[in-house]
């Protein structure tokens, strides 16, 4: 079994409650078992008294946002969601994967939307350049107004950039839910098209995609170019405003950041975007109640299928709402297309993606 | 009554439990089951770990208000089934384990902070808020309850005032029992009742004491009033060492009689003090480690400070200065997280107490005697960690490091190991809990602290529960 790879992890947390206070998923539905807690105690019946896998486990593993909250307050350092991920792993080698998940995979394997809506891809055109954007599934299916805001950007800051035109499925998602054989498929068709390019930086806005490429792709056996940068759009932005190519208007704006978890959490960016919201908000940028690795989860791994398969990420996103008034906060500020989807019945505040912010404030003269 | 899954009966009651709570807020799942059929409790995870029967309910109901509680209450009456109540299900005593099955009424969603009066300084919020986001809560507007044990990141309001639970802070803040205001709670029958808005009253017996430390067989506390307090200017801290506890038990004694006000003082025998203090601090020290905290306004603080100072050098403590005693404060709860805690396989447990400072330290000896010599194997600890002007906390743990292989010769001897260290605390002028409650586990020892006069509490819920049905088999009560 592949939870064996983290049976310390399920040894330590199958009775341990210390996390309950930060477990999102957990302090949505407000059962045990959505909380790590219960998730160990069913995986360790599970691997331990031959309890089969049945649909209410399954969704309960399922139901994790593998935001690592708890591991980010976890004395012992255990990695629940590494426990997760390979449950998950077992769950679908065990032929016991939910049906929503068996759909993602065989719309994603077709090379359709993985989320079941429209299939128009974004269209994009592929030329000779030396910094390379990858959509990722999301925006490329989802969100093509963060990537138009980002050619728009990238262009009017004279950036020589490339799309892929007809990019492959990043394999992301279905690493995340279990699917490791065919995500590394997947996933290798997009590597192959980024060495062929050997572009020097190649830039995101997703965070699944930053990690992918940083932490899956080396798990996959994937060798990237080490003299290839993989930016966030975040990243690539501040060296720009550190270089001083990038002047920005300011702004009196009470605005405030929404860490992410695939970017913070697990790759400690955390600077970068303080940079820019600190050069536009100056004093006005004010910070969430919890920041840097005590984040609550942005909900990026939850997707967007809301009540579907996922617990409800828009539930999720009444949450951070709540903390950002409590801070009197008119501006969130996110870094990724997931996290401002979460946040979309946000009604009474501005929810902005950076590269969008950083579009509005460009000062004139560049 | 139990009913079979196959019953249209259990159905039935299935249906009538959503039309109260919703159908989303009632679950019969068995994911559900197995993570609401263990709680913090060593013999719960124990038959778990060995993979024997569970008790389980047979629905978890998540009431979002005191009205759901008290017609889901009227409901369990009709039909005499047996009801237990979950807050955060961190409890070490089994007190929250659904035995007789049932119904497991989580009160996590009653969980609406209503009002919080910074000039009256008082916080009214539903019961089973989760003591953390209490306290976030709080902290934004620069107050606190100052009951911050490890458990508020897991533990329920309810949950501390129904097990009288005792913060990291009570030396100075109390324990949560001292901090009710008043409260709502929903009787057996599913009546709502309110005690009085303040508990100073001439007017009979205080209503909230019927609840407080009651473990949900009296009643359940559906919104409670709470004292808080502004968070200090300043938060000092000094360790020492000294040669043995009974110096550090008369240091204690001395910071508490002398009309110094700590807000902590936490003294380690020597045997925590070489395993555990080493261990997650990193102090490498023989004898008998003791830490204070001393808070408030800075002038005060500081004159504080310097007495409390001298009491220690007085009694030829070696001093650690203010950075080991600090270092104590940043990392208080690291004890609680696995590694650093006790786990199976190894049979463990906390049977704290609380005495007067005449008896504590003859109740130490007296328990690690009959600990001892009941078993050759055994290794008894214990810190003191709760002061009262009159008295203190012993927190004494047993540990069975390679207990029997066989789950019932190894609760056998856990229970025979509480039996000898809980009598020995009563034979000395102790009593058989301090801060984590009975439950199930300390059940068969009410009757051997109070004696006769059980017969009142054993009368009160025959008045309140006719049916029996709140929480059966805990805190002696037994079961109809």
């Amino acid at each position: 079994m592949e939870i064996e790879k983290n049976i310390e992890t399920l040894k330590s947390c199958r009775y341990c409650p210390m996390c309950r206070h930060v477990c999102t998923s957990g302090n949505l539905s407000y059962h045990e078992s959505d909380y790590p807690r219960g998730r160990g105690l069913l995986l360790d019946k599970i691997y331990n008294n031959n309890l089969e896998y049945d649909p209410d486990i399954v969704n309960s593993i399922y139901n994790c946002f593998l935001c690592g909250c708890c591991w980010s307050n976890c004395e012992g350092n255990y990695k629940m969601h590494e426990l997760i991920k390979s449950a998950r792993i077992d769950i679908v080698n065990s032929g016991f994967a939910p049906q929503a998940a068996e759909d993602i995979k065989s719309r994603l394997l077709s090379g359709k939307n993985p989320f079941g809506g429209n299939n128009t891809v974004y269209k994009a055109e592929e030329r000779k350049a030396g910094l390379l954007y990858i959509m990722g599934d999301n925006i490329k299916f989802n969100d093509h107004a963060i990537v138009r805001i980002v050619e728009d950007l990238l262009s009017k800051l004279k950036v020589d950039y490339s799309l892929l035109n007809d990019e492959p499925p990043d394999g992301k998602i279905l690493s995340l839910l279990g699917y490791h054989k065919d995500s590394k498929e997947l996933a290798e068709k997009l590597y192959i098209r980024i060495n062929e390019i050997n572009p020097k930086v190649i830039l995101v806005s997703d965070p699944l995609v930053y990690d992918l490429l940083k932490n899956d792709y080396p798990s996959f056996g994937f060798k990237i170019d080490p003299a290839t940068k993989v930016m966030h759009i975040s990243q690539y932005l501040a060296k720009l405003l550190k270089n001083r190519k990038l002047k920005l208007k300011k702004s009196n704006n009470k605005i405030t950041l929404l860490d992410s978890e695939f970017l913070g959490r697990f790759n400690k960016i955390y600077d970068e975007p303080r940079m820019i919201l600190k050069e536009i908000a100056g004093e006005s940028f004010v910070e969430m109640r919890w920041v840097r690795d005590k984040t609550l989860s942005a909900g990026e791994a939850a997707f967007v299928f809301n009540d579907k398969l996922f617990s409800d990420g828009n539930l999720l996103g009444k949450k951070i709402c709540k903390e950002a008034k409590d801070i009197e906060a008119d501006t969130i500020v996110t870094l990724s297309p997931t996290a401002k989807e979460n946040l979309s019945g946000c009604k009474d505040l501005k929810i902005v993606d950076i590269a969008e912010l950083v579009l509005g404030q460009l000062s004139d003269g560049l | 009554m139990r009913l079979k899954k196959t019953s249209y009966m259990f159905d039935m009651i299935l249906f009538e439990l959503a039309d109260i709570v919703g159908k989303e807020n009632v679950s019969i799942k068995k994911s559900d089951k197995i993570a609401y059929s263990v709680d913090y409790y060593w013999t719960a995870e124990l038959w778990h770990d060995k993979g024997l029967e569970s008790p389980e309910p047979d629905y978890i109901v998540h009431p979002e208000n005191s009205g759901q509680v008290s017609r889901i209450m009227k409901l369990a009456n009709e039909y005499k089934i047996p009801v237990t109540v979950w807050g955060g299900g961190a409890g070490s005593q089994g007190g929250a384990l659904p035995v007789a099955g049932g119904i497991i009424l989580d009160t996590k969603k009653l969980n609406k902070i209503y009002d919080i009066d910074l000039y009256s300084m008082t916080v009214t919020t539903g019961a089973g808020i989760i003591m953390q986001h209490l306290e976030d809560a709080l902290e934004k507007q620069g107050v606190s309850t100052m009951h911050i044990p490890a458990s508020s990141f897991c533990s329920t309001l309810a949950g501390f005032i129904v097990h009288r639970g005792t913060g990291v802070l009570s030396t100075r803040y109390g324990k949560i029992e001292d901090m009710v205001i008043s409260m709502e709670a929903v009787l057996p029958t599913g009546e709502i009742i309110n005690t009085p808005t303040v508990p100073k009253t001439a007017s009979g017996p205080d209503l909230n004491s019927f609840f407080i430390g009651s473990e949900g067989t009296l009643g359940i506390i559906t919104k409670v009033t709470l004292v808080i307090r502004k968070m200090p200017e300043t938060r000092e801290f000094q360790a020492f060492i000294f040669d043995n506890i009974h110096t550090g038990i008369e240091v204690g004694r001395k910071l508490m009689v002398e009309g110094i006000r700590p807000s902590v003082i936490r003294l380690y025998d020597e045997a925590e003090t070489k395993g555990l203090i080493k261990r997650v601090l990193g102090i490498d020290k023989k004898g008998a480690y003791l830490v204070y905290g001393i808070e408030g306004h800075k002038e005060i603080v500081d004159l504080e400070l310097k007495r409390a100072y001298k009491i220690g050098n007085e009694y030829n403590g070696e001093d650690l200065g203010s950075k080991m005693g600090k270092q104590w404060w940043d990392q208080r709860y690291k004890f609680f997280y696995p590694p650093y805690m006790f786990a199976l396989p190894q049979a463990f447990g906390t049977c704290d107490t609380v005495a007067t400072y005449s008896n504590v330290e003859k109740i130490y000896w007296a328990m690690k005697k009959a600990a001892e010599e009941t078993f050759p194997d055994i290794r008894f600890i214990g810190h003191f960690s709760h002061w009262f002007d009159w008295g203190v906390m012993l927190y004494a743990r047993f540990i069975f490091d390679d207990p029997p292989e066989d789950p019932h010769e190894s609760l056998f001897r856990y229970n025979k190991a509480w039996n000898v260290t809980v009598r020995a605390a009563l034979s000395e002028g102790g009593v058989i809990n301090e801060h984590h409650g009975v439950g199930l586990k300390l059940s068969r020892m009410m009757k051997e602290q109070y004696g006769n006069s059980f017969e009142i509490i054993k009368g009160l819920k025959e008045v309140l529960d006719p049916n029996g049905i709140l929480n059966p088999y805990k805190m002696g009560l037994g079961v109809k």
